[in-house]
C-alpha cells in the first residue's frame, strides 16, 4: 500500500482495487498508517484521498531494510558502547 | 537467521551491555535511532519493553518480549513481538503490517569466549519472523522501516 502511495495520492477506492481485500480491511489498514503518521487522509468531496506524508517519501531506492540489517546496525552501536564501557572500567 | 559478531571485549562486559537497560538503551535500533524507554525485568518469566525513536523524534514503535531461559554470561532465550506503550502484545496489523501472529517465536543469543579478551556473539533469529519474511509478509514492515530509515539517511547527510 505504501509502495502504491509512493507513486502518488490515491482514493480509498483506488487503493481497494489492486488488493484482494475488502473495503473494510483496506480502511483498517489505512487507519493504521494514518495513526502511524505515515499517511494523511483528507476528504475531497465525497471521497477520501490518501497521501504519503512528505517525511515518509524521502526515499533512497536501493536501501532494502531487513531484519538482519536492523541487528547488524544495532550490533555496530553495541560495539561503540562496549568501547566506552572498557574505558570506564580502566579509569577505576 | 543467524548473525554472529566478534566483540573486542570480555564476555562479562558484553553480557552486561546486553542485559543492563542503562546500556541497551544506547545501542538498540538501527543507526540514528534511539531507544529512550527500555524496561527490562531480566529473569526467567520476566518481560522487557522498549521503544524505538527515529532521529526526528517520532516514536516508531514498541517491542516487547519475555525471557524463557537465562544462563549467565552464556545464553538468553527470549521472544519478541510488536507491542504498545503498556507492553501489551499487539496485532502487527496495527503497525500496518500484514503478518501472522508471530506466536512467541524463540530467539536465542549466545555469548562465547573467543580468546584474547574477545567474545563471539551469536543471534539466532525468530523463526516465525524468518518464515514471514520468506513468504513476503514482512514486506509491509520492511517498507515502513525503509521509509523511516531513508529519513535517517537524509538526516545523517544533512548533519
Amino acid at each position: 500500500m505504501i509502495e502504491r502511495l509512493s507513486h502518488g495520492p490515491a482514493t480509498v477506492h483506488g487503493l481497494t482495487e489492486p488488493f484482494a481485500l475488502s473495503q473494510q480491511m483496506i480502511s483498517k489498514h489505512i487507519a493504521c498508517l494514518v495513526r502511524a503518521r505515515i499517511v494523511i487522509k483528507a476528504k475531497r468531496g465525497r471521497e477520501s484521498v490518501c497521501t504519503l506524508r512528505p517525511e515518509a517519501i524521502k526515499t533512497v531506492s536501493d536501501w532494502a531494510f531487513n531484519y538482519r540489517r536492523f541487528w547488524e546496525e544495532s550490533l555496530d552501536k553495541l560495539d561503540v558502547v562496549l568501547k566506552e564501557m572498557k574505558k570506564e572500567g580502566a579509569r577505576k | 537467521m543467524v548473525i554472529t559478531r566478534i566483540f573486542d571485549a570480555p564476555r562479562e562486559l558484553v553480557w552486561k551491555a546486553w542485559t543492563d537497560p542503562k546500556y541497551v538503551t544506547q545501542w538498540w535500533g538501527p543507526k540514528g535511532f534511539t531507544a529512550p524507554v527500555c524496561k527490562m525485568d531480566f529473569r526467567v518469566g520476566g518481560k522487557f519493553l522498549w521503544c524505538m525513536k527515529a532521529p526526528d523524534g517520532e516514536v516508531v514503535g514498541w517491542n516487547g518480549g519475555e525471557y524463557f531461559e537465562i544462563v549467565e554470561h552464556e545464553k538468553i532465550v527470549y521472544s519478541m513481538y510488536f507491542a504498545d506503550a503498556e507492553g501489551n502484545k499487539v496485532d502487527p496489523a496495527q503497525y500496518g503490517i500484514e503478518l501472522e501472529d508471530t506466536d512467541d517465536g524463540r530467539n536465542v543469543v549466545t555469548f562465547e569466549d573467543f580468546g584474547h579478551g574477545q567474545t563471539k556473539l551469536t543471534l539466532i533469529g525468530n523463526e516465525s519472523m524468518e518464515n514471514a519474511k520468506d513468504s513476503g509478509q514482512l514486506e509491509g514492515w520492511n517498507e515502513i522501516l525503509e521509509k523511516v530509515a531513508a529519513v535517517v539517511v537524509g538526516l545523517a547527510k544533512s548533519e
